[in-house]
C-alpha cells in the first residue's frame, strides 16, 4: 500500500508471462468447477429467491451443518444465473495466506475475470501482501457487472488472517463483489456489521430444512410415494435435514417395503446419519462397499485411481452407478469423483473397523499412483499418511522438487511435511531433503553433514539416479555460496550442468526453479570471489525469468548485481537495480525479505554516497531487522562496509574503524571485501588526521583496485605531497567499466593535485568536469569529502552552478520513491487505496464532500473517513494541499 | 478437565469408535460421550468430530474430576 513511484512513474505490477500458472496443475481445476447436481437434485423455488438478494448484497452465507444440502443448493443457483460466477472449494492445505489468494486469483481468473491478471500473484505460501489485496479490491471496484464469487467449504478456512484479507477486499470491492460463503461454521467476519447495513444474505439450518411438502417431492424423485403423515413425522425425526432424508430414500428404496421400512426407522432412537449410512452400506454388494470403504481416504478419485486402492479394474462403472443413484459419491467432472465430506466421514469410520490396519497401505497405493499421474503435493501427503517416508523423499527429489524448499508458494508446506520425517529413514533423497530443510533454516554444519551423507550414498549406489545427483549439486553450490567457497561452487554448478543432459527435458521444464537456484548461487559464489564478468553472467540468466516460482532467486540475483554495480562505482545503475528487485518482491509478495537484505545494503551504500544520511540509516536498520545474521559472506560484508560509510559519513572515524575491523567469515578470502574495508579504513585515519596510516592502509589495493589508487592519491594530498598523488593518478589503469563514482573522486584528486602545483585553470577545468559527472549521478559526498578547497573554487569561479541539492541543502529523501518493502520505516508514505484516489480525484475537480459522496454513491461520513487517511497518507492536513501533493507524488 | 458431550440418537459401536479416547453410553435417545479432555484445542477438535460425523450435539460441559 505504497507508492512505487520508480522512474517510469508505472506502478502497476506487469502482467504475468504467459502460460504461468501458480498452481501448475490442471488436476485441481476441479475445484474451480461448480459442481453437478445428481438426477434427484431439488430446485427449491423458496432457498433461490432468498439466494437471489445475494446478488444485491455484498456478503451472503450459506451456514448449515453437514449434510443440510448447503453446496447443491448454491451450485443450482449459479448454474442458472446466467453469468459467470468464481467458483472455489475450500481445501485443507489452503491454510497459509498464500496459497488460499493464489487458489482465489486463479478461481477469478477460471470464471473469465480476465482482469485479474493484472493483480500479480503472491509466490510466497506463508504470506500475501497488502498492496495485491488493494489492486484486487480496486479491479473489482472498477467492473461494471458485479462479480460472483462462491467459496465452498469455507469453514476449512481457520486462519484468521485470512478472513481479515477477505473483509478488507470485500469492503473495498465495493459493488464490484458479491461474496457467497458456503461454511459448516459462522466465518469470523465482522456480520453484525453487514446486517446492519442492510448487505448480507443469510441462509441457515432452519431454511435449509426440508418442509413436508418438500420432502414428499423428493421422495419422489426417488420413487418413493408415502402419504402425508408418513413424510411429516419422517421430517420430524429427522429435522429435515437434507442428507437424512437422502439416505432414509435411499435405505428405502433398497428395502422390500419401503413404507414399513420407514415406520420402524421414524420409531428408532438411533442417530441418523449413522445408522441410515450403515443401512445402506449393507445392502450394497460386498465389492462395493469395499470399494467405498478404501476410497474414504481419498478427498477425490478417478477409476483408475480408485482401481489401484480396491485392487480391480472395474471400479468406473461402479462408481458411475453409485452416482446415478446418488449413494454418496460425487462427480467433479473430467471423470474425477469424490465422496461427500459428511459420508466420507462416517465410512471412514466404518473402514477403521473393519480394516483395521489397512490405512496405510491404502495411502501407499494412493502415492505409488499419483506419483506418475497426480500432483506432486497429493503424493506426497499420501507418502507421508502412509508413513513410507523414504519413498515420500525419493518423489520428490526424484521431481526435482528439491528446490521448493527455497522458494515458492510450496516451501512452507514441504517444510512441515519433512519436518515429521523420523531420524531414522534412511536413503540419499531423505539426507538431501534434510540438508536442503536445514540449509533452509541456515544450519550450515548439519547441513553438510548430511549433504556428505547423501553423496557418499551416491557414489555407493553408481550410475543412475541423475535426479538425486542434481539436487545433490544444487545444495552444494548452496552450502558452498553460504560458506563462501567459489571454486567448490563452481565444482558443483559444473557437475549440476553435466548431469541435466541425463535429465529428461520435460521434467527439467517443469522447475525453472532449479537453473534460477543454480545460477543465484554460482553468481553469488563468483562475486564473493571478485570474478564480477562471470558472476553478471550468472546472475543476469537468474534475474531472466518472470515466473512466481523464480522470484526469490531473481531478487537475490538482482541484489547481487546491484552490489556489482555499486563496487564499480555506478549508483544510479545499482540503485535501478535495486529498486527492480523491489518492485518484483513486490509484486510477488514476498514476505520473507530473505533475498532483499542485500539489496536494502545497496540502497543504504548508494545513499551514503549521495549524502542522504537518514535514509542510509533507515534502509540499514531495514536490511538488520530482517536479517539479523548475514546468510552469507556477501551481504555479512556489505553490511560492514555500508555501515563503516555511513559511520565515516556522520563524522564518526572511531567508530568506523570499530565496524570495519569486525571480520567476515568465509571459506576464501574476497578481493573487493579486503579493498573496500581498506578504504573505509583508510578514509577513516584520513578523516582522524594520519594521512601517512591512510596511505599505508591501502599499499596493497593500489594498484588492484581503482577506488583504492584514488583514495591513495587523496592521503597523498592531505600529508602535503601532489606530485605522489598525480604520480598514482597518472598510473591508474585506463578501464572502461570504471563508474562515476570513481571517476568523479579521480578528477577532484586530480584537481585538488593540480591547483596545489599552482595551474588554478586546470584545476578550474577537471573540477568542473567532475561537478558535472557528479549532478548527473547525484554524488554528493565525493564532493563534500573533497574538503574546503573546492568550494573556494568554486567561490571564485563563475562556475557556480548548483550541485544536485546545492552544496549545503539537503536534497528531499528520496527513500519516498522506493517501493513498499523498502521503508517499514516512519518515513513510509503508503500508497492510496482505490477509493482514496476517487475522492482525490474528485476533491481535485473542486467537488463537495456531498457531491463526491453522492457520486461515489457511499456516505458522506465515508468520503471523511477516505480523506483523513488519504491526509494522513501524504501528509497534509488541507483539501488543496493533499491534492497538490497527489499530484506531485503522480498519484492522480 | 472432563467432559461429557450429550449427542442426539443413539450411535452405533462403529461411529462410537470413531472417539476412541471417549467412553459412552445410550440413555433415553441420547448418546454420552465422556472421559478426559487433554485443551481446549481438544474439546474444539471433538466439536468438530462431531459436526463432520453429521452429529447433533446437544449437551457440552465440563464435570466434576
Amino acid at each position: 500500500m505504497v507508492s512505487v513511484v520508480s522512474e517510469r512513474g508505472d506502478n502497476r505490477p506487469r502482467p504475468p508471462a504467459a502460460g504461468v500458472d501458480p498452481l501448475g496443475d490442471p488436476f485441481l481445476r476441479t475445484r474451480f468447477a461448480v459442481p453437478v447436481r445428481p438426477a434427484t437434485f431439488l430446485r427449491r423455488q423458496r432457498l433461490v429467491e432468498h439466494l437471489d438478494q445475494a446478488l444485491d448484497t455484498a456478503l451472503t452465507m450459506v451456514d448449515g451443518c453437514a449434510g443440510a444440502g448447503k453446496t447443491l443448493l448454491v451450485a443450482d443457483w449459479a448454474a442458472h444465473l446466467g453469468r459467470p460466477v468464481a467458483w472455489l472449494t475450500v481445501d485443507a492445505c489452503d491454510q497459509a495466506p498464500g496459497v488460499f489468494w493464489a487458489y482465489l486469483l486463479e478461481a477469478l481468473r477460471a470464471s473469465g475475470a480476465d482482469e485479474i491478471r493484472d493483480v500479480g500473484c503472491p509466490a510466497d505460501a506463508g504470506a500475501v501482501e497488502h498492496g495485491l489485496l488493494a489492486r484486487l479490491a480496486a479491479q473489482l471496484n472498477g467492473r461494471d457487472r458485479p462479480l460472483t464469487v462462491v467459496l465452498d467449504e469455507y469453514d476449512r478456512v481457520t486462519a484468521p488472517e485470512i478472513a481479515d484479507q477477505l473483509g478488507f477486499v470485500l469492503h473495498h470491492a465495493g459493488r464490484g463483489l458479491r461474496l457467497v460463503l458456503v461454511t459448516r461454521t459462522e466465518p469470523t467476519l465482522p456480520l453484525h456489521r453487514y446486517r446492519a447495513d442492510g448487505t448480507l444474505t443469510e441462509i441457515r439450518d432452519a431454511e435449509l430444512a426440508f418442509t413436508p411438502e418438500e420432502a414428499a417431492t423428493l421422495l419422489e424423485l426417488h420413487g418413493l410415494r408415502l402419504g402425508p403423515d408418513a413424510v411429516r413425522a419422517l421430517v420430524e425425526r429427522t429435522r429435515g435435514w437434507a442428507a437424512g432424508l437422502r439416505l432414509c430414500a435411499l435405505a428405502a428404496q433398497q428395502s422390500s417395503d419401503p413404507g414399513t421400512y420407514l415406520k420402524e426407522f421414524e420409531a428408532g432412537q438411533s442417530t441418523i446419519a449413522d445408522f441410515l449410512l450403515a443401512e445402506v452400506l449393507r445392502r450394497q454388494p460386498a465389492p462395493t462397499q469395499d470399494l467405498l470403504l478404501r476410497v474414504s481416504v481419498l478427498d477425490r478419485f478417478c477409476p483408475d485411481l480408485a482401481n489401484a486402492l480396491a485392487g480391480r479394474r472395474d471400479t468406473g462403472p461402479v462408481l458411475a452407478e453409485l452416482h446415478r443413484a446418488n449413494a454418496f459419491v460425487e462427480h467433479l467432472g473430467h471423470s474425477w469423483y469424490r465422496l461427500h465430506p459428511l459420508f466420507a466421514e462416517i465410512l471412514g469410520a466404518h473402514r477403521r473397523v473393519r480394516f483395521p490396519g489397512l490405512e496405510p497401505e491404502l495411502h501407499r497405493r494412493a502415492a505409488e499412483w499419483l506419483r506418475h499421474r497426480g500432483p506432486l503435493s497429493d503424493t506426497l501427503a499420501h507418502g507421508a499418511a502412509a508413513g513410507d517416508w523414504e519413498f515420500t523423499a525419493r518423489v520428490l527429489v526424484d521431481d526435482l522438487a528439491i528446490g521448493q524448499f527455497f522458494t515458492g508458494l510450496h516451501s512452507d508446506g514441504l517444510g512441515e511435511l519433512f519436518a515429521r520425517m523420523p531420524p531414522d529413514t534412511t536413503g540419499p533423497e531423505a539426507d538431501l531433503v534434510r540438508a536442503a530443510r536445514e540449509l533452509s533454516d541456515h544450519d550450515l554444519d548439519h547441513a553438510h553433514v548430511h549433504l556428505e551423507h547423501a553423496r557418499r550414498a551416491l557414489a555407493r549406489a553408481g550410475p543412475g539416479r541423475a535426479a538425486a545427483r542434481l539436487s545433490c549439486a544444487l545444495l552444494d553450490t548452496l552450502a558452498a555460496r553460504l560458506t563462501g567457497a567459489p571454486g567448490r561452487a563452481e565444482h558443483a554448478a559444473r557437475t549440476a550442468r553435466e548431469l541435466r543432459q541425463d535429465l529428461p527435458a520435460e521434467l527439467l521444464d517443469r522447475h525453472p526453479e532449479l537453473p534460477a537456484l543454480l545460477q543465484t548461487h554460482l553468481g553469488a559464489a563468483r562475486l564473493w570471489a571478485g570474478h564480477f564478468d562471470e558472476a553478471r553472467a550468472a546472475l543476469s540468466a537468474a534475474a531472466a525469468g518472470s515466473g512466481g516460482e523464480t522470484a526469490l532467486p531473481r531478487e537475490e540475483s538482482l541484489g547481487r548485481l546491484a552490489l556489482i554495480d555499486y563496487l564499480t562505482g555506478w549508483p544510479t545503475r545499482a540503485e535501478h537495480k535495486a529498486l527492480a528487485a523491489l518492485t518484483d518482491a513486490e509484486r510477488f509478495s514476498l514476505a520473507e525479505p530473505a533475498g532483499l537484505g542485500l539489496v536494502h545494503l545497496v540502497l543504504a551504500a548508494v545513499a551514503v554516497d549521495r549524502d542522504e544520511l537518514d535514509d542510509a540509516q533507515a534502509l540499514l536498520d531495514w536490511a538488520t531487522a530482517v536479517q539479523p545474521v548475514p546468510p552469507d559472506p556477501v551481504t555479512a560484508a556489505s553490511r560492514v562496509i555500508a555501515q563503516a560509510r555511513l559511520q565515516l559519513a556522520r563524522g564518526q572515524p572511531g567508530t568506523a574503524l570499530e565496524t570495519a575491523g569486525s571480520t567476515v567469515p568465509a571459506a576464501a578470502a574476497s578481493p573487493w571485501a579486503e579493498d573496500h574495508t581498506a578504504l573505509v579504513v583508510s578514509d577513516a585515519h584520513l578523516a582522524e588526521g594520519r594521512p601517512e596510516t591512510a596511505v599505508k592502509v591501502l599499499e596493497d589495493a593500489v594498484g588492484r583496485e581503482a577506488a583504492c589508487t584514488v583514495a591513495a592519491a587523496r592521503a597523498h594530498l592531505a600529508a602535503g605531497d601532489p606530485d605522489a598523488a598525480l604520480d598514482l593518478l597518472d598510473h591508474l589503469p585506463a578501464e572502461e567499466h570504471r563508474g562515476p563514482a570513481v571517476t568523479v573522486r579521480a578528477l577532484l584528486a586530480r584537481a585538488e593535485a593540480v591547483g596545489r602545483q599552482g595551474d588554478p585553470t586546470t584545476a578550474r577545468r577537471l573540477a568542473t568536469k567532475a561537478l558535472a559527472e557528479a549532478r548527473r549521478e547525484r554524488l554528493r559526498r565525493p564532493l563534500l569529502e573533497a574538503g574546503p578547497w573546492l568550494r573556494r573554487l568554486l567561490r571564485t569561479d563563475a562556475l557556480r552552478e548548483p550541485v544536485p541539492g546545492g552544496l549545503t541543502a539537503r536534497p528531499e529523501s528520496r527513500l519516498r520513491t522506493l517501493p513498499h518493502t523498502a521503508r517499514q520505516t516512519a518515513l513510509v508514505v503508503e500508497e492510496l487505496s482505490g477509493r482514496e484516489r476517487d475522492v482525490l480525484r474528485r476533491l481535485a475537480r473542486m467537488m463537495s464532500t456531498e457531491e463526491i459522496a453522492a457520486d461515489l454513491f457511499v456516505s458522506v461520513n465515508t468520503v471523511k473517513t477516505h480523506l483523513k487517511s488519504a491526509y494522513r497518507k501524504l501528509g497534509v492536513n488541507r483539501r488543496g494541499d493533499a491534492v497538490h501533493r497527489a499530484r506531485e507524488l503522480r498519484l492522480l | 478437565m472432563r467432559y461429557e458431550i450429550r449427542v442426539d440418537g443413539h450411535m452405533s459401536e462403529t461411529l462410537a469408535k470413531a472417539f476412541p479416547e471417549l467412553e459412552h453410553v445410550m440413555m433415553s435417545g441420547q448418546t454420552v460421550l465422556f472421559g478426559p479432555v487433554v485443551d481446549e484445542a481438544h474439546l474444539y477438535g471433538l466439536l468438530a468430530r462431531c459436526r463432520s460425523l453429521g452429529l447433533r450435539v446437544l449437551e457440552m460441559r465440563r464435570v466434576p474430576e
